[in-house]
């Protein structure tokens, strides 16, 4: 999920809390703050901090002026091997290929296990917003390839997109099957998205303020980030350090689309608002079926007619060339 | 859009309107943003003008003693959301997370700062009472207009030749719904809670509809900038709600007061015509500019809108206002220069008005030595 999401249910699980609400009534904005903050926290803490302390073995930097997607998949390869013939995990970062300002040559890594083999592809050159660049079409090519020592478990999607901003990186765990796990992003998900270390910031604040409440609403921001990232791909190290790898996620939605991001901030702000609402001192107007059938069922019925419409529209010719490498 | 051209040092942070600039296509980003301010006028006429006297005051009165750690929410995820652009290349360590935390930190900064800035013009203007209505418009002028113009004339930098009509393809029924949808939820939410502005209305829309091609991008602003404006001040003669809201709703209701449901219908009136004027004005506008860039030249527009501004600070504001946009100018170029988001310098209003809404602006300035 995006950020807001997290933010929207992390500022969702305080209000459900009356006390919390009668204190913001009152002009005291910690717990809403409290509930935001943390439920934004953990991968604020991935990909703002220790992301840029961990280390890795290996990098590829791909030359910008002639970039060769032969070198990555050797690359990619080797790290491979050498987890599997060393006996040990092998850290590989992939970086970007920054073209200008705002240009950027994608790339895509597959892991292939069935043909034990990597293949990467030159894509089309994109802004950072992840948008193709007008004029500049990506290569037609199939892609090169580079053989596996041994075989390979795929953690996350087997084809990474490498595009804009900060490259991934992947840990080349050997296993004791003979099999070699490519982690995808393995700093992400980790320490900061356990259940176990959550009880940490919760104990701290609870401390800090003197105050019970802080801590519970702490603890269910946080575990309300965790559990709407399960319903993704990629999972999360629930129980850590008890538990030693992620759990993989339900897959039921993709973090970065926009059905979900919306929902999730749009459901979320009905349950502030009826949380609000119903400790308010005022004569509900409205009860709480009324509330479902006017604040989502409508909107929801809404937005998926505006979808279905946008769906069935046929794609522009301008558009298809563009994204068609 | 016509008058932010990028340098070339302009890290990450090319927005969607420049780079059309950049591809003499204004015209087309103009024309976009205005299909998103065309589509949001009509969703406010036809969903919102019959709805908010229905919804409106119920949600006013459960949500107003709430509007305090509303702000600080928005400022919080303003501050987390930002994202880290440097620190690609090399081994993890400390030398590559202060690479990264370079223009973060910068963001932080630029936020207390213009916070500071804020609180001292609450707080012990230099302004003349005489011109109390117009305290922070130095502020803004120095935060965010003059930043830009000087880069333009620092950089020396020259558009390419604009097209007079729209791109072909550019407009399309996905690109216009998606901004819609976005832009108007932004404006709206911040047309509704206080000190949150447009901008950061389409930033936290922008985030919830993880909106990312550049088509959709204008049309939200468009969207985002009319609702916060019309719909704000159109707040003004919701029945039952009243509420002022920025400086046009302000003028107003120092001239009449609306008290009459008559009042609102006259109003969403006005609005469906004033929109369709100034929908009329766009293109021959927006070509007149460009044919004045083109003509005079860039960097001698850019010259003479500084100047006007000038002229304009110390005409309302005297020689205090010109310093006070002069502070402005130098924080409001700290995030252009060091790439990180130009909106932090909101801090300006979202600071002291979150502080004072949370009962504690007067302790803080107390403390700063202010009061």
């Amino acid at each position: 999920m995006k950020g807001i999401s997290h933010f929207a249910a992390g500022v969702a699980v305080a209000s459900c809390f009356p006390e919390a609400v009668r204190q913001g009534a009152a002009g005291n904005p910690l717990y809403f703050i409290l509930g935001g903050v943390f439920g934004i926290l953990p991968d604020t803490l991935d990909f703002k901090f220790y992301r840029f302390l961990r280390k890795h073995d290996m990098e590829v930097i791909p030359d910008p002026l002639r970039p060769d997607p032969k070198l990555i998949a050797e690359a990619v390869a080797l790290a491979v091997n050498r987890a599997r013939v060393d006996g040990r995990p092998v850290n590989l970062k992939l970086d970007t290929i920054r073209l200008a300002a705002d240009q950027w040559q994608s790339y895509e890594v597959t892991l292939d296990p069935a043909k034990k083999e990597v293949r990467v592809r030159l894509g089309p050159v994109v802004d950072t917003g992840g948008n193709p660049v007008a004029g500049k079409r990506g290569g037609k090519d199939k892609g090169v390839s580079a053989p596996l020592l041994c075989d390979v478990k795929v953690e996350y999607t087997a084809t990474t997109k490498v595009d804009i901003l900060d490259g991934p990186t992947f840990r080349m765990t050997p296993l004791a099957d003979r099999r070699v796990l490519a982690e995808f992003i393995p700093w992400h998900r980790e320490w900061s998205h356990s259940f176990v270390t959550a009880l940490a910031p919760a104990l701290l604040c609870g401390f800090l303020f003197r105050d019970l409440l802080a801590g519970l609403i702490v603890f269910g921001a946080l575990a309300a980030h965790i559990l709407a990232d399960q319903l993704g791909f990629l999972g999360s190290n629930l129980f850590f350090p008890f538990t030693r790898r992620r759990k993989e996620g339900l897959k039921l939605v993709h973090s970065d689309r926009s059905a979900p991001n919306l929902a999730t901030v749009w459901l979320s702000c009905l349950v502030i608002f009826w949380n609000l609402y119903r400790v308010a001192p005022l004569r509900p107007h409205y009860n709480i079926l009324q509330f479902a059938v006017f604040g989502a069922l409508l909107p929801a019925a809404a937005f998926l007619l505006l979808r279905r419409c946008l769906n069935r529209l046929p794609p522009r010719r301008s558009e298809t060339d563009a994204t068609t490498p | 859009v016509l008058l932010a051209a990028p340098d070339e040092s302009a890290l990450f942070t090319v927005l969607p309107g420049q780079k059309y600039l950049m591809q003499g296509q204004g015209y087309t980003a103009v024309i976009l943003t205005t299909a998103g301010g065309a589509a949001a006028l009509l969703a406010l006429l036809a969903v919102g003008g019959p709805l908010a006297p229905a919804v409106l005051p119920a949600a006013r009165r459960t949500l107003q003693p709430h509007m305090h750690w509303m702000v600080w929410c928005v400022i919080c995820f303003m501050l987390l959301s930002e994202w880290p652009k440097e620190g690609r290349l090399g081994q993890g360590g400390m030398a590559k997370f202060r690479q990264a935390w370079q223009s973060l930190g910068v963001g932080l900064a630029a936020f207390g700062l213009s916070g500071l800035l804020g609180f001292i013009l609450l707080y012990r203007s230099p302004i003349s009472h005489a011109a109390a209505f117009q305290n922070l418009m130095p502020a803004f002028v120095g935060l965010f207009a003059v930043p830009s113009l000087l880069v333009n004339l620092a950089s020396r930098v020259n558009i390419p030749r604009q097209a007079r009509a729209c791109m072909p393809g550019s407009l399309t029924a996905s690109s216009i719904l998606r901004g819609t949808l976005a832009g108007a939820l932004g404006g709206g939410f911040a047309g509704f809670v206080p000190a949150v502005t447009g901008g950061v209305g389409g930033m936290l829309a922008g985030h919830a509809t993880a909106l990312r091609d550049d088509r959709s991008f204008l049309v939200s602003q468009g969207a985002s900038k009319l609702v916060y404006y019309v719909g704000g001040f159109l707040l003004l003669f919701v029945p039952g709600l009243w509420i002022t809201r920025g400086g046009g709703a302000w003028l107003l209701k120092s001239v009449y007061a609306p008290r009459m449901e008559r009042d609102y219908w006259m109003a969403l009136a006005s609005a469906a015509i004033g929109g369709a004027v100034a929908l009329a004005l766009v293109s021959p506008l927006t070509r007149a500019t460009i044919r004045m860039l083109e003509t005079c030249g860039y960097r001698r527009v850019s010259w003479a809108a500084l100047a006007l501004m000038a002229v304009l600070v110390a005409a309302v504001t005297g020689w205090a206002g010109l310093a006070v946009a002069a502070v402005g100018t130098g924080i409001g170029l700290l995030p252009i220069l060091y790439g990180s988001r130009r909106m932090n310098c909101l801090g300006v209003i979202l600071l002291p008005i979150a502080c004072n809404l949370s009962g504690v602006g007067g302790r803080v300035a107390a403390w700063m030595g202010l009061l």
